[in-house]
């Protein structure tokens, strides 16, 4: 790749103190690229994705997006004496503001979202982030047309949603923050098959108008037709990277990480 | 059996402390339902509210001076529980104990607070003049047009923050901070901020309780205990599902604080309401209003 890219992870490491989740991942993903992410359950991608967000501190390693650097400079400091309240004077390392300002939004998995706000209410404070820009009208409508089932749910609470429709809210509500590059945290988590096509073919439409796809997802076919680079995800680490060209079989994959007797 | 005119009497004076009650209550439940810390120092917002409005009206008397100590009384709580946030919670809000933590720090700014009202005010017995007197009379009974006068204010202002928090941007991304923190830093909302401004609120609501507190009775410096006290049980025995279960529980506490005073004596209101709640909490422990879950 000759083009600048636009999110860049250098060495990055991190987890939940003390235990480490992924260490030394170095990634990067172009201005016009969308990446998948495929791994087992608890192998750290959500963590890593949680960690880019801001939501968690990185221990070590820099997140760049945009060419600026998003965290804090350094490693994080250990933490020595149980007795003092080291979070008066440690700073946080990242902040999810900063990310969400940069443009870079993560849409979570499993999302519950608001529970007891409506949909409609929902809508109206997610383009908060991207506030004084241009293009926020624009992106409604074209939220609009993508989810028109959200359209007739306007006045449901998230709670009542199924999670099909819950999904869409949470893809709607990242939009709306008028993305750079935008994180979808496993979309298909738990859906029908019927839903999961649905969301695929919004999904592609959103990754047509060029916003740049992170993707995570358990089901290789799914990712097969969306993304251009697929990266293999195991034990806190990226094991392996996979063109658009040679994109394996569920099965291939399978084999490929757990061997012949899986 | 009692008759007409005491009945309306015990139940007008009961809805009046049920208007004060809610304001006090709903303050509180705000707090606990965004920042799951329970407040302990609620009760010297009510106080110093109380206080702050005394002061003005030393200076500026009558009704516009009444006026004048509400409206700076309500704003400079506002300005001062937004900044207890950072001195009280915030540093301690990535601590696993942090509920316990918030015992321990708003216990503490409760004590402080009440201490420095004593230096700075003294311990002798004040009132706020009310800026409206006289009394209509209804079924026999006479009902103080001041009481009307609280009792109106207490619910437009709460009908107004429950707009606020529907209608507006800014309470729509409170209540989104409330239900889930983590996807609310994930929409670039600053979550810190949206916090100090529900203690601000709360402490605002409790300013306006003091200050029609202070003139319907007499405030010193441990005036904070029982309107803390009333708020816990309201909250406990209504819940915190909706905006609207501890204004009802305010009501109904009001009311059962009324009758028990004039059937029972006033000894033994507390002991009435506290067995209330005893049996709500055993019963029902979300809340008479309340369901499994806490939400604004």
């Amino acid at each position: 790749m000759t083009e600048t890219p636009l999110l860049e992870l250098r060495g990055l490491g991190g987890g939940y103190p003390p235990i480490s989740v992924f260490r030394n991942i170095d990634l990067s993903v172009g201005m016009h690229e969308s990446v998948g992410f495929f791994g087992p359950n608890g192998h750290g991608k959500t963590t890593l994705l949680k960690t880019v967000a801001g939501l968690i501190d990185p221990w070590e390693g820099d997140i760049i997006f945009a060419g600026n650097r998003l965290n804090a400079e350094g490693r994080m400091r250990a933490r020595t004496s149980k007795n003092l309240n080291y979070d008066l004077f440690r700073k946080r390392r990242i902040r999810a503001e900063t990310v969400v300002n940069a443009g870079l939004i993560y849409v979570m998995q499993g999302n519950l979202l608001f529970p007891e706000m409506t949909v409609e209410e929902v809508l109206d404070i997610a383009p908060l982030a991207a506030k004084g820009r241009t293009g926020i009208t624009a992106m409604r409508q074209r939220v609009d047309d993508l989810f028109p089932r959200l359209q007739e749910r306007r006045g449901s609470k998230i709670r009542y949603l199924s999670g099909g429709e819950r999904q869409m809210v949470s893809i709607a509500v990242g939009l709306l923050a008028l993305p750079q590059m935008l994180i979808l945290d496993e979309p298909t988590l738990g859906l029908s098959p019927k839903l999961r096509i649905e969301l695929a073919q919004a999904i592609r439409k959103i990754r047509d108008s060029r916003v740049p796809l992170i993707i995570v997802d358990q089901n290789i076919e799914f990712l097969t037709g969306l993304v251009d680079r697929l990266f293999l995800f195991d034990h806190g680490s990226i094991t392996r990277e996979i063109d658009s060209g040679s994109m394996p079989k569920h099965a291939e994959i399978m084999t490929m990480m757990f061997g012949e007797a899986n | 059996m009692i008759s007409l005119d005491t009945f309306l009497f015990i139940l007008a004076s009961g809805v009046l402390l049920g208007g004060l009650y809610a304001l006090m209550a709903t303050g509180l439940a705000i707090v606990w339902t965004t920042l799951g810390v329970f407040n302990f120092a609620h009760g010297t917002f009510v106080a110093l509210g109380a206080y702050i409005a005394w002061q003005v009206t030393q200076s500026v008397n009558g009704g516009m001076g009444f006026l004048l100590a509400a409206a700076l009384s309500v704003i400079m709580m506002y300005g001062i529980g937004y900044l207890l946030h950072f001195v009280l919670i915030k540093p301690f809000e990535r601590n696993a104990n942090l509920v316990l933590l918030a015992v321990i720090t708003t216990l503490a700014a409760a004590s402080i607070i009440e201490n420095h009202i004593l230096i700075g005010w003294g311990p002798r017995d004040k009132q706020i003049v009310p800026p409206v007197s006289g009394a209509i009379s209804a079924f026999g009974a006479s009902i103080n047009i001041y009481d009307i006068v609280v009792l109106a204010v207490a619910l437009f202002s709460l009908l107004a923050m429950a707009l606020f928090l529907r209608r507006t941007s800014i309470g729509r991304a409170m209540r989104a901070a409330a239900q889930n923190r983590e996807v609310a830093e994930l929409m670039g909302l600053n979550v810190s901020r949206l916090y100090a401004m529900t203690i601000g609120l709360s402490a605002a609501t409790a300013a306006l309780a003091g200050v029609f507190a202070g003139s319907l009775r007499f405030i010193n410096p441990t005036f904070g205990t029982d309107p803390l006290m009333k708020a816990l049980i309201i909250v406990i025995l209504g819940g915190v599902a909706r905006f609207t279960s501890p204004i009802y529980a305010a009501f109904i506490v009001g009311i059962a604080e009324s009758v028990s005073v004039y059937f029972l004596g006033l000894y033994w209101a507390p002991a009435v309401l506290f067995a209330m709640m005893i049996t709500v909490l055993l019963i029902k422990p979300e809340g008479l209003f309340g369901h499994r879950s806490r939400t604004l």
